[in-house]
This record gives structure tokens, sequence and C-alpha cells, in this order.
């Protein structure tokens, strides 16, 4: 790997190995640019450092702790968030579904939401390019959204015991479903600049790292691909400051590595910390706020899983957890809400299956060890839905202090009628479903996933903190690249959109940097 | 459904090449860690946790023990989050002395002994109380107590639910980490996955512990 010199002014600084930031590493890299990735977290080696074990895993998650507040806390931890080279990525289960054309035009079509400042064809090509650089595997024909240009790089992934019934009850009640596309290798993949990837084992470990490069993290594909263009990652280097030169420029990020501070002097700084620290960071820096919408219009999808036990052995730890999807639902007739949402047949461990009964069905004593003993026989679906951006929603800086003496966020969270409404929906279609795959003891746990939005991207700078470029209005030289710019939750997990965008920040930046070192001259640079 | 997993399994399986180095190192520490006086509990708040935790996930006297309690406070003493917490909730540490102190004052207001002094039926209406928000007690009233359960629930069942012992007895093997999983299907199983027996069949059926030399 190659390394510069913090004394060196580089051409960019990029804050998060995330799917924000390495897919845009590796193009700057790539373009010949003087690249530094800064990670909070370890750089971790999965093969010896990860145990198949969800209590030790929790190393991964970012777990600085953060105030959850409103109606509806949102659970941070094990969800919405992680840390180490490769960021969530290194927990997320893999999910990559396509936003669908609809979904970036909700104000459009609904009157309510926010538009996306650019359409479905600008994240296109950016989709195809991910999802063959990653291996995603997935069926063809894909049933659902515009008919796609090329087929997924590999065929879809074996389903499991909970994706099987998933497919039996919708089977009856008449709702199509398929088997979905999942960043995790059906078989060996190889490409140029990363090398070869073995394929899934099945060992349905997702959620808690995977220890053989299967499932594309970012730090088993865009990060290696960096490197090999010449980025320096930098991990365990926590961002504190952005400093400002007297023209209002970032000229130096200031980090913290091995307790010691450290400065980079940079021409440029992309922001991809995700949803809570990106804005976090930019709040306690004072920065790129002329709009007052930093921390504003906070979302996180509706996500309410129904489990359900069945005489049938299921051994939900076993395969891709989410095996099987159906669109069905997107636009569903006669709704009474805005937007639409996916369903997902979900596997799980059995740490996180029965924490979270004991949490939603506060199930003790004899009866939360008896529930327990029926793991090996339940299955869940979850939703996978918008969310609305409201004025109660949103993240400030808490008076107080995290264990470095900076203030920790403090996160407002209450599901508006729309979410409610929406939840009510598929409660009464997942219930249906499990009822006609014969499941007995059927519960609900409430939830909402993938904090979305603080940061949003739009072309009223008065509105919005970033153009559709990615580009702060208030500092030329800042860029934001993650899950807070997304001007609409989206009715899809948002990993595959978040690294599409990454690409298309990362070549309009490119391009326009093109362009003015043209119009300059060559005596210029 | 009612049903019984051998016993030994994962502790066999520990001892094959079918487990990793890195998950066989965890799972055998956890195993195996004796247990911890107190680090952030004084002893009487520490044994007050340990007989509450023992209503919330009950274990027999004469099996093996997962030391729940000195779970909680080995990570209080280190300092350790989650990542979250309500914001409604004071700082982990501060809410779990309050509510210890919550549930005897509860314990005096609703039976006139403090929680220990009483029979198993009087803890539970204790704890069930507190668990829907209706406990008598000053405490309460600095301190949400549907959201103290909670918080105490879900961690008792996650230091009790991540402990192999616990994990054999729910049938869980997915720790062998080695070989690829390729019988995924509904009703198929690897060699190395335990067969269930129905509860209510004859108690003779029930294998016995195997051998686990690394216990003794």
């Amino acid at each position: 790997m190659r390394h510069y010199s913090t004394s060196e002014t580089i051409d960019t600084v990029v804050i998060g190995t995330g799917a924000g930031g390495a897919p845009l590493l590796a193009r700057l890299a790539a373009a010949g640019l003087k690249v530094v990735a800064l990670e909070a977290g370890k750089h971790w080696n999965p093969a010896t450092d990860f145990a198949t074990d969800e209590k030790s895993q929790e190393k991964l998650f970012w777990n600085d702790e953060r105030l959850s507040a409103g109606n509806d806390p949102l659970p941070f931890g094990s969800n919405n968030s992680g840390t180490g080279v490769g960021g969530s990525t290194l927990h997320y289960t893999a999910y990559t579904p396509r936003a669908q054309p609809d979904d970036l035009r909700l104000r459009t079509d609904f009157g309510v939401g926010e538009d996306w400042p650019f359409g479905f064809d600008q994240l296109e090509p950016y989709y195809d390019e991910v999802e063959q650089f990653l291996g995603v595997s997935g069926p063809a024909p894909y049933p659902w959204g515009p008919t796609r240009k090329r087929a997924y790089a590999l065929g879809p992934l074996p389903i499991n015991g909970a994706g099987q019934l998933m497919e039996r009850g919708c089977k009856k009640l008449g709702i199509k479903t398929s088997a979905a596309a999942n960043a995790a290798l059906s078989a060996g993949y190889y490409q140029e600049g990363v090398g070869h990837r073995p394929a899934c084992a099945n060992r349905g470990f997702c959620q808690a790292g995977c220890t053989i490069g299967a499932k594309a993290s970012m730090d088993v594909t865009y990060i290696p691909l960096a490197v090999h263009h010449g980025a320096e990652i930098r991990p365990e280097s926590f961002v504190t400051q952005l400093v400002q030169d007297a023209a209002g420029r970032i000229r130096e990020v200031i980090y913290i590595r091995n307790g010691q501070e450290e400065r980079q002097r940079c021409r440029f700084v992309f922001l991809c910390a995700g949803t809570i620290e990106t804005a976090r960071l930019l709040l306690l820096n004072d920065l790129a706020n002329s709009s007052g919408q930093i921390g504003r219009n906070l979302m996180a999808h509706t996500g309410l899983q129904i489990w359900g036990e069945f005489d049938d052995d299921v051994r939900p730890y076993k395969g891709i957890p989410g095996a099987l999807i159906s669109e069905d639902t997107h636009r569903p007739e006669k709704a009474d809400f805005a937007g639409g949402y996916l369903l997902q047949s979900i596997g799980v461990m059995p740490l996180t299956y029965i924490s979270q009964m004991a949490r939603a069905r506060g199930l003790w004593g004899q009866e939360l060890k008896r529930a327990a003993l029926a793991y090996n026989h339940v299955a869940g679906i979850n939703i996978l839905g918008d969310c609305l951006p409201y004025k109660h929603n949103y993240l400030e800086l808490a008076d107080e202090k995290d264990v470095r003496g900076l203030p920790k966020p403090r996160i407002y969270f209450s599901n508006g009628d729309n979410e409610k409404r929406m939840t009510d929906h598929a409660d009464k279609i997942m219930r249906a479903i499990w009822d006609a795959a014969g499941a007995k003891n059927v519960w609900a746990f409430p939830r909402n996933a993938h904090v979305i939005g603080t940061c949003r991207m739009g072309n009223d700078p008065t509105k919005a903190v970033v153009n559709a470029e990615g580009q702060s209005f208030d500092i030329p030289n800042l860029f934001i690249s993650d899950n807070s710019t997304f001007p609409s939750a989206l009715s899809v997990n948002p990993a595959l959109t978040i690294m599409a965008l990454s690409l298309r920040t990362a070549d309009r930046f490119l391009m326009s940097e093109r362009v003015k070192k043209r119009k300059s001259g060559p005596q210029h640079e | 459904m009612h049903v019984y997993y051998p016993e030994g399994t994962v502790r066999a399986l520990l001892a094959t090449d079918q487990v990793t180095e890195a998950t066989r190192q965890v799972l055998l520490e956890r195993l195996t860690a004796p247990p911890q006086s107190p680090k952030f509990f004084s002893a009487t708040e520490f044994v007050l946790l340990q007989t509450i935790c023992n209503r919330l996930i009950p274990q027999e006297p004469g099996d093996a023990q997962i030391d729940i309690a000195g779970g909680i406070d080995k990570r209080l003493s280190q300092n350790e989050s989650d990542g979250w917490r309500y914001d409604v909730m004071p700082p982990d540490g501060d809410t779990y002395k309050l509510g210890l102190t919550g549930v005897d004052e509860t314990a005096q207001l609703l039976f006139k002994q403090p929680f220990q002094q009483l029979s198993d039926d009087q803890q539970d209406e204790v704890l069930m109380n507190i668990q829907r928000a209706v406990a008598p007690g000053q405490t309460w009233e600095h301190l949400p107590a549907g959201r103290f359960f909670e918080e105490l629930l879900v961690e008792a069942t996650h230091i009790y639910y991540s402990h192999p012992l616990a994990q054999e007895v729910i049938g869980y093997v997915g720790m062998a980490d080695v070989p690829t999983w390729q019988r995924i299907g509904l009703n198929e199983l690897e060699g190395r996955e335990p067969q269930s027996t129905e509860a209510g069949g004859s108690e003779l059926g029930k294998p016995s512990l195997l051998h686990a030399p690394w216990l003794l």
C-alpha cells in the first residue's frame, strides 16, 4: 500500500470507508489522484479476527453511545451503524435491490416527501457497474422495475427454509415472489484489482461479518481496488476537525490516531461517515450549515418483522438471510399511504432472535425459555418501506459528552401517520402469508432500520446541504457521499444506491475538475 | 412445540476441527470463565441483581450456572456501551443502581420485606409490576420502570443465550464454521445438526452428557 506524508498536500481525504466512501475512493485513486481514507475503526482480517459468535462480533458496531429520543426511539449499535474498514457493510445483510424510478419522485407522484434532483437514468449505469463489480447474485429475469439491460453477475443464491415458507404462503395468496438479489457470491468470482473470492458457505452470519470474503463488504471489494490504484487506508483514525483557510475552503483534516492528534493537508474532502457521524462532525465544526438543514430530514425505513413458528425444521441460521423477495407491494392498489415497501424473508442468528423477542414480547422466566426453544423452527418476514421526512425527526448535539469528550448525538424519531398506515397494511399481509404457510405463535417486532437523511441533497441552497453532485453549497471543496444526502428514504435497502451514488459523485467531480483544468489552461497545475 | 436437544453437542463440536480457531477461542473462554467478584456493583447490589436475574431466566441449582449478573457487572465496570440508550434513561450505570433501589422499594411497599426475602411468586409480582410500569415507589418517578425492566431483560437474555450451554439447549450449532452448509432447505439437516426429541417422550431417550475434558 502507498503511504502519503501528513506534511504533503494530497488531493483528497475521504472520511469513512463504508458504502459511501469506498467506491469513490477507488474511482479517485484510479484517476490518478493522491487519496487517503481515514477510518475510525480497525482494519480487520476476517479469516482470523472474526468468530462465528454474535457477541464477540459486536466489535463491528459503532458502540459510542447515541441518545435515542422520540416516540419510536431508534436503536443503534447493531442497527444503523458500523465501524472498521468497510463500515457497516461489514455487517450488512447484503440485500441489494435497486430503487425503482418512482422512488425518486415521491413528491411528484404523491405530493409529499421530496423528489431526487435527478432521475433513475442517472443511477442505472452505476447500479449495473456496482452489481457486476461486487458479483451480485440474483434471478433472471428480475420480475419488478424497469427491464434490466444486463442480467445479474451470478445466478441466485439457494433459498433457505424461511424463503421456502414465505414462498409457500405467498403462492396461496397470489403474491408473486422471486429469489432476491444479494451481494454475496453464488459461485467463485474474479475481479481485476481484487482477485478471487469464493462462493458463499451458507453460514448465515452476514449480519455479524463474513469470514471468507463471499459477501461483498467494502473491505474485500472497493477497498482492495482502491489500494491497487494507489490509495492509502489509514485505519483507527477518528476525525475531529475540518480546518478552513481564509477563503473558507477546507485545507486540513485533523484526526486522532493512537491517542495523538495528526493533520492531513488536502485539496478536497469527501465526507462519507454515514447519516449520524457525517452530520455530527459538521455540527461539531459548525460547517456547511447556512441552510440550517444539517441534522434535519432524518428518516428511517419502516421495517416491521413478523415471526412465526413452524412444524418444519427451519434452522434459521443457514443460508443467505434475505433469500426471497416480493415487490408486489411497491405501490399497492388502494393504499392509504404514500410510497410503498418490499417484502423479504428473513433467517436469523440465535442471539438476535431471542434478544429481540425478549424486548418486543416481554417474555421472561420459563415462558422465555420455552419460546427460545422454538428457535430452530422460526422464520420471519419483514418489510422495508419508505419513510417521509418530518420536522419532529432530527439529530442534534447533546450536552452529554462521550469518552472522547465530544457531545453525543441525540436522535429524535417518531413514525408519522404515513409510516403507521404503511406498517398496518404490511402487518395484515405478512400475517396472512404466515397463516397460509402454517405458522403458529405469530408475533410482531416493530422496528425502523437504516437511518437516512440529515444532509439533504437538492437544488435549493436554502433547503439542502449539498447539490446534486454531492458538493456543499457553502464549501466548494467539501463533498458528502453517504445515506445522509438521500432526499427520500426509498422503498429498498440503501446500500446499493449509496454505492451507485458514490461512483456518480466521483465521476461528476472528476469531470468538473477536468473541465476546470481545460479552462485554466495547461500552465495551471 | 416442546422439544429437547441432546446435551453436549456444542461442547463436542468445539473439540473437533469443524470450528475455526477464532470461534473456538471465544466460546471456550466463555464456557470456562470463572465467576468474578463484582467490580461495579456493591456486594449487596450484586446479590440482589443475581436474584432478579434468576427470576428473569431461571437456572436450576444443579445445572452449570451461566453468570448473567457477572456479565452485566463486567460491562459496566469497563464502561462499555451497546451504541445507544433511551434518551429518557440516565447513563447505564446509574440506571442499574437506581433500578435495584427501586426493586427493593417496590418489594417493601407491596410486601413489607426486601426483595430477597420474598417467595418466588412475590418476587415475580414485583417484577411484573415494574415491567408494566405500575410499580409503587418514588424511584420510578425518576426512572421509567418499563424501560428499566426492558433493558435489564434484554441484557440478561443476551448474556445468557450467548453462552455455549444455553445454545446447546436450543439446538444451535451454527458455530461449526469450517465446513460449508449444503443442506439448507426445510427439514434438511447436516450430520452435525442435532435432532430434537418431542417433549413428553421418554426421559430415558435423552442422551447423556458427552465427554468434555476441558470442563474437568
